[in-house]
């Protein structure tokens, strides 16, 4: 489970996360709905221990992200394509990351085997397109068989095969009593996978629920979408 | 685009860099910081009655020693026009490289060298202009009458005019050397350290005379100006051997950014 | 646990390119130099000894070893996989022991290595050419210089851990040992509290005020400044 508590960051004396809070169950899929800018990414990073919040708690089953023992074995997660240096092939960025958090190295093997990867193992991340580096990246998430997975824009640069293949995955996760939360600014994608849906806009939590419930009254989540931040955003204008 | 609009892209795009002004930084605060603390040492050493324990009383050579952090400067600006195209940026996988979009924009890859030539030459020798002055302005106001000057104007401006020729022409050839390995790290370790006391060409002029031609010693008298390495080319033909060097690299740099894929 | 996180660190060294061409590039310098220095010795008629030889190499060799110093931190930031290393390893203390545990690994190698090669070509070299030989002094020395070397390596990992930055922690470190530092010790006596200029009395007892015991702990006293800014950097800001 995760639990984000009264999140506020402020960059100078711009406050970019205003006390967010929400949490993501087991066995559900949660998605985190917010235009560019939104806080999205800003919330994810201190969930994931990179970023420290100015007030407010990220919490993973009760414990803030840095004090995790062997973290990738508990959530994997994936910010902003690959994280691997340019240099590096993706069998060996996978293998120091293993070895990091004491995951069997045949775990390389398997999980390139799953995003599609076993063919390029061998090639350097600079040669990457922006699909297989997104594919690396959830690798990565992958490695360590985490109950929780926390992805941010999962499905960009990912060809119409590969979001189907995304969609099975996040579902089979939720299926097998695994949590997982996902940022994605893209509607139609969201409306196909997701149970609960978290709303941000300008920095604050504008709706928290069930699809259902948050669609209630609209035709399409977009409407929905928009008719939930767009009061918010011209406020702020 | 126009020349004019090329040049302007380019230049915008190199100042906005944070890197670039740590070059420039480097070159025009270093440079004064290392002028203070000389002509400092070389006015204590006058007013204590032993000027003997300075290489040099004359204002403007006290300046002028710090002429080697100008030659960082340039490098880091030469390396930093390049490789600011190279560096991964939102993605690390492909695509994420600024060289996609400019390629996209300016596709005539020899212009757009051209023009990142130009803005660099044109950003060493404004920070020349800032420099020079400033530290032989410094010099002379901390030493001032103390000692005689032993350089006359006339020789100040011909080699102030000389290390600017030199920092340029080292600017260019790091942009260069940057451009032909798409790395920024070989261009700062052999053009800095080549430029200071550790430097592998010097040590080879010790096996062959032939050393002297290499493109950091062929330019070395264009500053340094007291001997201080035996032998070697003179300043004018120097200057034309690091000239040569200089159009050499880039032409290559330009060949080869011309064939091969962004 | 902690032993993850050094096994992964020397992992990600010994998987990136550079890192072996700089060693490789490293050695090769060692042995080109110490080469040329017999060959311009024994041409110019200069008696000189092994020893000496080795030592008159060690500044062109440290240049090699500052990139390899920088390079483990450095290449963090040459992209986005710092967050990946500090998301795999939360714990910063833990991160950054881990980190330098392995860069003074590798600058220990690549130190004792150039070292090597730099004696192996010289003794080679005065056999060959007609270099007048003086009686080796002191062969401590050239532990002395390999310590040295890690000295500066372990310096510019700390500089590049608190640059944050791969080629502004380079151009950092490169202008700082070879041409901030011999200028100033062309200007002033003050110029010995550099750290090059104490560290390099482990293996020339040039200095009148520090000695080899002395002028190693003014640089580890540089190390700690440096690596104490780069720590709090490091635990404290945001990545």
């Amino acid at each position: 489970m995760l639990l984000i508590d009264q999140l506020v960051k402020r960059h100078g004396t711009r406050t970019v996360l205003d006390h967010v809070g929400f949490e993501a169950r087991p066995g559900r899929v949660t998605a985190f709905l917010g235009a560019n800018g939104a806080g999205k990414s800003s919330t994810l990073r201190i969930l994931l221990g990179l970023d420290r919040p100015d007030g407010g708690t990220a919490l993973v089953d009760g414990r803030p992200y840095r004090s995790l023992r062997d973290p990738l074995r508990t959530v994997g997660s994936m910010l902003d394509g690959s994280g691997a240096h340019r240099a590096r092939t993706a069998r060996d960025h996978l293998a120091w990351l293993a070895r990091s958090n004491g995951i069997a190295r045949r775990r390389v093997g398997e999980v390139l085997d799953q995003v599609g990867l076993a063919s390029s193992a061998g090639v350097r991340v600079g040669r990457f397109s922006l699909g297989m580096g997104q594919r690396l990246g959830l690798a990565a998430a992958l490695l360590g068989e985490p109950r929780a997975l926390v992805l941010d824009e999962p499905v960009n640069g990912l060809d119409p095969e590969g979001i189907r293949w995304m969609r099975g995955l996040l579902r089979d996760q939720a299926a097998a009593g695994g949590t997982v939360l996902l940022s994605s600014h893209l509607m139609a994608e969201v409306a196909d996978v997701a149970d609960d849906l978290v709303v941000i806009a300008g920095g604050r939590i504008v709706r928290t629920g069930t699809l259902a419930e948050l669609t209630a009254g609209y035709d399409r989540l977009e409407d929905a979408f928009f008719a939930l931040t767009g009061g918010d955003e011209g406020a702020h204008r | 685009m126009s020349t004019g609009g090329l040049l302007a892209a380019e230049l915008r795009k190199t100042v906005t860099l944070p890197a670039a002004w740590a070059g420039i930084a480097v070159a025009v605060l270093g440079s004064i910081a290392i002028t203070v603390l000389n002509a400092l040492t070389t006015r204590s050493a006058i007013d204590a009655g032993t000027p003997e324990r300075v290489a040099n009383t004359s204002a403007f050579e006290t300046a002028f020693a710090a002429m080697p952090l100008g030659t960082v400067g340039a490098v880091v600006l030469g390396v930093v026009v390049i490789s600011s195209e190279y560096a991964a940026n939102s993605t690390d996988a492909g695509g994420g490289r600024q060289i996609t979009a400019t390629l996209a924009a300016i596709p005539r890859r020899v212009s757009l060298l051209a023009a990142k030539a130009t803005v660099l030459v044109l950003l060493v020798t404004a920070v020349a202009a800032l420099t020079l002055p400033a530290t032989a302005g410094i010099a002379n106001a901390v030493i001032g009458g103390a000692a005689t000057e032993t350089v006359t104007p006339a020789q100040a401006l011909v080699r102030g005019l000389g290390g600017t020729l030199y920092w340029t022409l080292t600017g260019l050839i790091a942009a260069a050397v940057t451009l032909l390995t798409r790395s920024g790290l070989i261009a700062p370790i052999v053009l800095i350290a080549n430029s200071s006391v550790v430097s592998v060409s010097l040590l080879l002029t010790n096996l062959t005379p032939l050393a002297h031609w290499l493109p950091d010693l062929a330019g070395r008298r264009l500053f340094t100006g007291v001997d201080t390495v035996e032998g070697g080319l003179a300043a004018g033909p120097g200057a034309l051997v690091m000239t040569a060097w200089t159009v050499l690299l880039l032409t290559v740099a330009a060949v080869v950014f011309r064939r091969r894929d962004a | 646990m902690a032993a993850r996180a050094v096994a992964a660190e020397l992992d990600k060294l010994r998987t990136l390119p550079v890192v072996a061409f700089t060693l490789i590039g490293t050695v090769v310098t060692a042995v080109v130099i110490a080469a040329a220095l017999a060959a311009s010795g024994a041409a110019a008629g200069a008696p000189s000894s092994v020893v000496e030889l080795v030592l008159a190499a060690v500044p062109f060799v440290q240049v090699g070893i500052i990139l390899l110093g920088v390079l483990p931190a450095g290449h963090e930031y040459d992209g986005r996989q710092i967050a990946t290393t500090l998301v795999a390893l939360p714990d910063r203390a833990r991160s950054l022991a881990g980190k330098t545990t392995a860069a003074a690994a590798v600058v220990g190698v690549g130190a004792a290595l150039s070292i090597g090669a730099a004696f192996a070509t010289a003794a080679i070299a005065t056999h060959v050419t007609d270099l007048t030989l003086t009686a080796d002094r002191a062969p401590w020395r050239l532990t002395g210089a390999i310590a040295y070397l890690a000295v500066i390596g372990l310096l510019a990992h700390a500089v590049a851990v608190a640059v944050r930055h791969l080629v502004p922690a380079l151009v950092a470190m490169l202008s700082l040992m070879v041409i901030i530092s011999p200028v100033a010790a062309g200007l002033t006596e003050h110029a010995r509290w550099l750290p090059d200029r104490a560290a390099s009395q482990l293996y020339a007892d040039t200095d009148a005020v520090l000695t080899a015991a002395t002028g190693p702990l003014v640089a580890l006293a540089w190390l700690a400044a440096i690596g104490t800014v780069g720590a709090l950097r490091f635990i404290r800001l945001d990545p």
